[in-house]
């Protein structure tokens, strides 16, 4: 059962108030350690430099998007194990699916409430406490 | 205020941001100049505010960025064409866009029919081009898309083999030696670097470790013996001990697990090297983007991908990559750094005047130093000034906007190009721009660019071009707004001030004159005063704008072919270029942008005409002086009246005077500070500087020297242009 409080999550956006609002909602369910990356580009250095728990990333990023950021996490030798869940819009169905192919493990429409996303996470990580 | 208000904030900002984004591309797309990449930025940015919106709950925002949003996508799939009245449309969203966004932050309610011609327009689009409407988008979101075939993945199920990448064993011999702890290295995070890459096994090598008694801290005793499975290759493994080599006993050696696959001999590291990128199962489809590249190359990889070919050799993505690696600073702390190297600026002065003052043996060394300090500062200053700079982009942004409503009120079909909005100027003078730059585009469109009708007839384009330039240029930001309408006519403008009594019936003015003559107070020569300029704040008062930040305005019109504006300004305001002037005991700083020349008079040129401080004669015309002794109360004057300097000032209002100082001790850079904070507004005087021998100098006001003159004159029957009777001006007005 994975410890909410040790986890360590990347949250991806270029936005930073969506960030920092995520951050807030992660705390809200307990997660304190959220590293943060503006694109894909920055987050892969993040995720290369250490050992992450999950991955929140953003689909619509200019630089790199979620998509690719996903599939070079996938093909990076340290981090091609983080769990990843991508974050869409309500009208990005197709994008699930490309997501599900290059290895997503889920999934998360915003904007999403505290109980959302701890049932999102716990779908991947199993019961947080 | 709480985290969430400072939140909403950050989200605003964003949102000012991502509006630019939007106008400019949207701009670019309808000059034909936008890239595939514009499109695609433009659908962000307002998919950005939209997100964004949704999460902070402003509902009305979301909606209509929504509709916004899915006309865009139609167009950036290629579903929709951009033509130009679908693409104005889209641009008179993003006005309502800036609205909506604006009345969310100052959180007035929004009026449920607000933008709703724009929204009506927008289906309509959708409608007829696209073959579709916009999903509704009122239900809060789902937790899942309904229907749609997917399963979570859990963690421990994943085992990401999906890379199909092969896994090697190594073994790893590492024994730290002294220096890697005295290198402040630290063995155990290479161990964790070293877990990373895969699965490690190790055992420590304690035999070395001495009885406690005997144990000293800062020697390494223990070494490490392990394998590691891994599908990295030799060279990632060795990059975790780049910093400790020679520091450290180590082995990486590959173990030959799978037949074939390395062989664990002293050749092994030529494999690992050499044959690293080739044991790379590249999986084929994937290379490009698998690897982080540079954005450039990921960027055209993916266009590369959908088989479409730039347009352009390298689209180089404009303001794209300057927003991702930026961030965000208090104002209050750059403006603290700003004053502290103004400081230092000072210091630095007065150091240099310290050491000049040494004899040359004790010097000599010291002057080098001290050359070392004035560069560095000067450069630490050029930072610091270049951290608080902002774009102009800031003000001109808020142009198109201008141009399109007035465009629409006033039936003249105007196209506003913009140029050089990347020119950087410190945010106190961006301050001072936006308001005359309204008024002069203002009246460009009101008075210059005439109707489509009368420029057919003239035997111009339908539409009138506005040109909004911005560029640096000796040390100044210079801001051009350049238009192909009608022109100034002399003859209406002459005629008009002759009525107002701004100038005598008599004068013989040239036209170049003529024309500053719309800089005078309380001019106006619209036939009718139409409700968007000519209402009594004319360009006397964008003049005096520009000038209260050390600017200054310049008119060229040529009749028939339009009319170019000039704005020249300081780069900043907290330090500026100044003539340091004595008159008797006293010194003054004197704004470099203020003096037009300086030259000793022969005793003959000057004039002295009974009641006035005199007039010099200066290439045929004649220049009232001012004497800084009298109007500043100051003491005798040390020197006789033939070594006098003159320094011909600009005052504006197309006048110019001479002002009689003692002595030009020096052009400087001085820190300019306020003495109204402190101690209130004293006619006359800008500022006041510390200057290099310490001593306090005050900046002159050079206008308001010259209106303080002359009043003193009018009572001797100087009368000057500037000062129209009261009832022509309200007249005017």
């Amino acid at each position: 059962m994975p410890i909410a409080a040790v986890l360590k999550v990347l949250v991806v956006d270029d936005q930073n108030s969506v960030r920092q609002m995520t951050r807030m909602t992660l705390e809200q369910i307990g997660i304190r350690h959220v590293h943060e990356a503006e694109n894909g580009r920055d987050a892969m250095e993040t995720a290369a430099l250490q050992p992450l728990d999950l991955i929140i990333s953003d689909y619509n990023m200019p630089e790199m998007d979620g998509l690719a950021l996903l599939r070079a996490v996938r093909g990076h030798p340290a981090a091609r194990k983080v769990p990843f869940i991508l974050l869409t819009g309500r009208g990005d169905r197709e994008l699930v699916v490309k997501a599900a192919q290059a290895g997503a493990n889920n999934y998360l429409i915003k904007p999403f409430t505290p109980e959302v996303l701890r049932q999102k996470i716990e779908q991947v990580m199993g019961k947080l406490s | 205020m709480s985290s969430l208000e400072q939140l909403k904030q950050t989200f605003f900002d964003e949102c000012s941001e991502a509006l630019q984004q939007i106008e400019l591309g949207l701009s670019d797309i309808r000059a034909d100049t936008g890239t595939e990449e514009t499109i695609n930025a433009v659908f962000r940015s307002v998919h950005s505010v939209k997100g964004g919106a949704g999460i902070f709950g402003f509902e009305g925002l979301v909606k209509f960025a929504h509709i916004f949003e899915t006309v865009l996508d139609a167009m950036r799939s290629g579903k929709l064409a951009a033509a130009q009245d679908i693409v104005d449309t889209l641009l008179r969203a993003n006005d309502v866009l800036t609205d909506l966004i604006a009345m969310s932050r100052s959180g007035e309610s929004i009026p449920s029919d607000f933008g709703a011609d724009c929204r009506t327009a927008l289906e309509q689009i959708l409608k007829s081009n696209a073959g579709g409407q916009p999903e509704d988008d009122n239900e809060p979101a789902p937790a899942e898309f309904e229907g749609l075939d997917f399963v979570p993945v859990r963690a421990e199920q994943f085992d990401g083999s999906d890379g199909g990448e092969a896994e090697r064993e190594y073994r790893i011999l590492f024994r730290p030696k002294p220096e890697l702890l005295k290198n402040a290295n630290e063995p155990l995070f290479i161990l964790r670097e070293l877990r990373k890459l895969g699965t490690l096994d190790l055992v420590v090598e304690a035999d070395r470790l001495p009885p406690l008694s005997e144990l000293e801290p800062d020697r390494p005793y223990l070494g490490w013996v392990g394998a590691l499975r891994t599908t990295a290759d030799k060279k990632q493994i060795e990059e975790v001990f780049e910093f400790v080599t020679g520091d450290c006993e180590l082995e990486i050696t590959a173990v030959d697990t799978d037949a074939g696959a390395g062989d664990g001999d002293p050749r092994a590291d030529a494999v690992g090297a050499a044959g690293a990128a080739a044991m790379e199962p590249a999986p084929a489809a994937e290379a490009e983007v698998l690897q982080p590249t540079p954005p450039q190359a990921a960027t055209n990889a993916g266009a590369d991908t959908n088989g479409a070919v730039p347009l352009s050799p390298a689209p180089a993505p404009k303001s794209t990559a300057a927003a991702a690696t930026t961030t965000r600073v208090e104002l209050e702390k750059i403006d603290r750094v700003v004053n502290m190297v103004g400081e230092l600026v000072i210091a630095q002065a007065m150091l240099g005047q310290v050491v000049h003052s040494l004899p040359e043996h004790l010097s000599g060394r010291l002057v080098q130093v001290l050359d070392e300090v004035v560069h560095h500062t000067r450069e630490l200053k050029d930072s610091v000034m270049s951290m608080r700079a902002q774009q102009v982009n800031a003000v001109f942004q808020r142009m198109p906007r201008l141009v399109r409503e007035l465009g629409a009120k006033t039936g003249k079909k105007v196209r506003l190009e913009i140029s050089g909005e990347n020119t950087e100027v410190d945010r106190s003078i961006i301050e001072h721009l936006g308001d005359p730059l309204t008024h002069i585009i203002r009246n460009s469109i009101d008075h210059g660019i005439e109707s489509p009708a009368d420029r057919i007839t003239a035997g111009k384009s339908e539409e009138g071009t506005i040109r909004l330039s911005a560029e640096h240029r000796g040390g100044r930001i210079v801001i051009e707004i350049r238009d192909d309408g009608a022109g100034i006519n002399s003859e209406r403008v002459l005629t008009k001030a002759r009525e107002r009594r701004l100038v005598s019936a008599d004068a013989v003015l040239n036209d170049d004159e003529i024309n500053n003559l719309i800089f005078l107070p309380g001019f106006s020569t619209a036939e009718t005063v139409s409700d968007i300029s000519g209402r009594g704040v004319g360009m006397d008062v964008v003049r005096r704008n520009i000038q209260e930040v050390g600017g200054r305005i310049s008119l060229k019109s040529e009749r028939g072919r339009g009319m170019t504006i000039q704005l020249a300004l300081p780069l900043t305001l907290a330090v500026m270029d100044g003539m340091v002037i004595r008159v008797g005991q006293e010194t003054y700083v004197m704004p470099m942008s203020a003096i037009v020349e300086c030259l000793r008079p022969p005793g003959s040129d000057i004039h002295n005409l009974i009641g006035t401080p005199g007039m010099l004669k200066l290439r045929g015309n004649l220049v009232p002086l001012v004497q800084l002794r009298d109007l500043l109360d100051i003491g005798s004057s040390a020197s006789s009246s033939e070594e006098r300097v003159v320094i011909i000032s600009d005052a504006g209002e197309g006048t110019r005077f001479g002002i009689v100082v003692d002595e030009l001790c020096g052009h400087q850079q001085v820190v300019v500070k306020s003495i109204e904070a402190s101690y209130g507004s004293v006619p006359g005087i800008a500022g006041a500087t510390i200057l290099g021998n310490g001593r306090v100098a005050f900046i002159l006001d050079v206008e308001k020297l010259s209106d303080i003159a002359s009043s003193q004159n009018i009572e001797a029957g100087v009368a000057r242009l500037a000062k129209a009777e009261p009832k022509a001006a309200t007249a005017a007005a």
